[in-house]
């Protein structure tokens, strides 16, 4: 039992350690075989752990020792974990059986080095989840970053993936600074490396656990791109769409949740970091939904909901309402893996197309891909009963009654808001992509669906996002509270009852966000192309066909697509300088002093040289000549001490 | 026998020790005023060991005077070293005899500086 977090480790570890040394000379089947298999033997092992109940801290020898600084090699194995792994290893397990058939047109070589990376990523995240000490936290955090890295710029004869995957690269490193820099803090102030239960937290708030707390932060907001480090996961979009759903919205992304989750100890004391966390989240939930309302991309819209997801998990943890994010993180799993794969689905039947304004009307020839679709929508727009429903209606409702706190309540009113532009740029996607009739320069006239290996984990994940809200329905008022008594035994209980109100908060969060859903319709829908069987009834309303805002706000409209200019700030107040400065030390540094000196050295030496070599004049009776010379004036002087 | 600083008593007769060490030095200097004047190898060949003979004339001259092995034994060594010069030293006369014709040592200068 105690060797069980290393057989969960091991699985991914060997796989992604077989196809790097063989892969690219294995038959395909073989790859196919082992790429997913290891993830879901991994699933199994972690499956068996969970049935088991396993809770273990094992530490499997020291590896470290040297003074007061002792760092053992040991694995954590507890609620908090199991449940990350078996999102990891559940979700993973669907996603890269997926990509079996979206990677299917590689050459042999490509596939291989896919499954490999992918493996490494399950492993290195596996290790993050896993670990019971910083400084594998760490190791994990890191490895996470570079397969992201591998993985954003796997088409790396494209230019714009190859720049994407550095600039993730970057980001993510700020990131990692931030986590080393922590882990000194909390060494040299509270002498910890392990977590150890977190007995060495002081029981009240000081500058150090603050600052170990917001360094922290930086590395949890670098991996989540939240705000201000939110700039590559779009960028990000440009790896394959297999590699989006996994690390760029079920897993990686949300390592920045699960560092909070499972530092709470540190953010319980350390009140103004964690409120920070909240208001981090809150603003990019915002900030991202707004920004995707003008996009066309349609990965770039799933990109933006992502980072306004992860948003609200931030909002939830740093509320304090540790169960609510990691449910919504679940659900989050659920539902943006499934966005993501039939929307790879939809890009497989468009030739690769992803601007969604050339689509339409995919509804009813997409016949399994579009349904898929539309549960995924109506998750994340949170209708009811689906599993968005419940998870973000369990953050919004333990923000909303979260009583003696000055922030918990902008926070929620942030939710909301971002709660009903969520309806109405999910809206706009679905509407556009798959209503109205076929765009006229839609890449292909009759679409043809995904074959079975892409369309059985879609539905699987569809299932999942339908009822996989009913393991926690506290959104409600009653019901189960699985996830909630699941992670109870690490991240504590809710510590303060619902509000009487609740329940109205949440239907009017619901209502407003299906309105907003609906709302898209009218705007986004010509009248031309409206069915008269939906909604039309409602003859008032359904004439109308509003100006598209963008039309009414063109500045409004710039602003958003710009992004807020964010990637223009940074080219401005980092790059350019860097860049300036780096070509003012090419022209005054490198080429002066630097090349100067060095080339002096070597010109100061073959001119000596060159002299030296004159008296090898390679005449044999000059050397003699200098050799009896010096045996004379050798015999001089000993004949002049002799006399003196 | 009474010591008597500078002179060697060789078959019954007495000889000042200095006329070894003129001649030996006589022997030295035409060894090498040779080398420096002559360019057939074959000649300065033999000047060197024209003044390694000279130098172990000394020692076993000073050997005698000071009753004192070590320097037979140093000049014997000097032999044994002379012998393998000569014969490394002809050993690459005859290989470059063997490449080209060579009229005197200066045409043997592809090493200067």
């Amino acid at each position: 039992m105690n060797w069980l977090p290393l057989v969960i480790l091991l699985f991914p570890a060997v796989g992604g350690a077989l196809l790097a040394g063989r892969g690219w000379r294995w038959p395909r089947p073989l790859t196919v075989i082992i790429g997913p298999g290891v993830v879901w033997l991994s699933f199994f092992a972690v499956l068996y752990g969970y049935w088991t109940d396993v809770n273990v801290d094992q530490t499997y020898w020291t590896w470290i020792r040297a003074g007061s600084f002792v760092l053992p090699v040991n694995l954590l194995l507890d609620h908090l974990s199991l449940f990350m792994c078996l999102v990891i290893t559940g979700v993973g397990g669907l996603i890269v059986t997926y990509a079996v058939g979206y990677m299917e047109h590689e050459s042999d070589a490509s596939y291989a080095r896919f499954f490999c990376y992918m493996d490494v990523f399950v492993f290195s995240m596996l290790l993050l989840v896993l670990a019971g000490n910083f400084v594998f936290l760490i190791v994990g955090w890191a490895l996470v970053g570079l397969s992201s890295y591998l993985l954003i710029g796997f088409y790396y004869w494209r230019p714009a993936a190859v720049v994407a995957a550095r600039k993730a690269f970057v980001m993510n490193v700020i990131g990692d600074v931030g986590m080393i820099l922590g882990t000194f803090v909390v060494f040299l102030q509270f002498h910890a490396t392990t977590y150890g239960n977190f007995g060495w937290v002081p029981k009240s708030d000081s500058g150090y656990l603050e600052l170990a707390a917001f360094l922290f932060l930086v590395g949890a907001v670098a991996k989540s791109a939240q705000l201000p480090l939110h700039t590559w996961l779009p960028d990000a979009m440009e790896g394959p769409t297999p590699v989006s759903a996994l690390i760029h919205a079920a897993t990686m992304v949300t390592a920045g949740v699960y560092l909070v989750g499972r530092l709470h100890p540190i953010y319980d004391v350390a009140a103004v970091a964690h409120h920070t966390v909240a208001i981090v989240g809150a603003v990019t939930a915002l900030f991202a939904a707004t920004i995707a309302i003008v996009q066309v991309d349609i990965k770039r819209v799933l990109a933006y909901s992502t980072m306004s997801q992860i948003g609200y998990m931030f909002l939830a943890v740093g509320m304090g309402a540790y169960a609510a994010g990691f449910f919504h993180l679940l659900s989050h799993a659920f539902f943006k893996a499934l966005l993501f794969m039939s929307a790879g689905n939809v890009i497989h039947a468009m030739d690769d197309e992803q601007d969604m304004r050339r689509y339409g009307g995919l509804w009813g020839q997409l016949r399994w891909t579009s349904p898929s679709f539309l549960i995924g929508s109506l998750a994340l727009v949170g209708v009811f009963p689906l599993v968005g429903f419940f998870s973000k209606e369990f953050v919004l409702g333990a923000v909303f009654s979260k009583p003696d706190d000055p922030v918990s309540i902008w926070v929620w009113v942030v939710g909301f808001v971002t709660a009903v532009l969520t309806g109405f740029y999910t809206g706009r996607m679905w509407w556009v992509a798959f209503w109205g009739r076929p765009s006229e320069t839609r890449p292909v006239e009759q679409p043809h669906e995904a074959p079975g290996v892409m369309l059985i984990p879609v539905l699987i994940l569809a299932l999942l996002s339908t009822a996989g809200g009913l393991v926690q329905t506290s959104a409600l008022g009653f019901g189960t509270t699985l996830v909630e008594d699941y992670l109870k035994p690490v991240l504590g209980a809710l510590a303060w009852p619902p509000s009487p109100i609740e329940l109205i908060v949440t239907i009017a969060t619901f209502a407003f966000g299906v309105l907003a859903f609906l709302g898209a319709y009218l705007m986004y829908v010509p009248r031309s192309e409206r069915r008269a069987a939906f909604l039309d009834g409602v003859a008032e309303v359904a004439m109308a066909q509003p100006r598209p805002w963008s039309e009414q706000f063109p500045r409004l409209q710039a602003l958003l697509e710009h992004k807020y200019y964010f990637d223009e700030l940074y080219d401005f107040v980092f790059i350019r300088p860097l860049n300036w400065i780096a070509s003012w030390g090419d022209r005054r540094i490198d080429r002066t002093v630097i090349d100067g000196s060095l080339t002096g050295v070597a010109a100061l030496i073959e001119d000596g040289g060159a002299g030296l070599g004159a008296l090898e004049n390679g005449y044999f009776r000059s050397y003699v000549l200098v050799f009896v010379g010096g045996a004379i004036v050798a015999g001089l002087i000993v004949l002049w001490r002799a006399f003196t | 026998m009474a010591l008597d600083a500078g002179t060697l008593q060789i078959g019954g007769e007495s000889i000042e020790s200095s006329w070894f060490l003129i001649l030996a030095a006589l022997l030295f200097s035409i060894g090498s005023v040779g080398i420096l004047v002559r360019r057939n190898p074959l000649v300065i060949l033999v000047c060197i060991e024209l003044m390694l003979n000279a130098v172990n004339l000394t020692l076993v001259t000073f050997s005698r005077q000071l009753q004192n092995l070590d320097g037979q034994l140093f000049a014997l060594m000097s032999l044994t070293v002379a012998a393998a010069e000569a014969v490394v030293g002809l050993g690459i006369l005859v290989d470059i005899f063997k490449l080209r014709e060579l009229e005197d040592v200066d045409d043997l200068s592809e090493l200067k500086g």
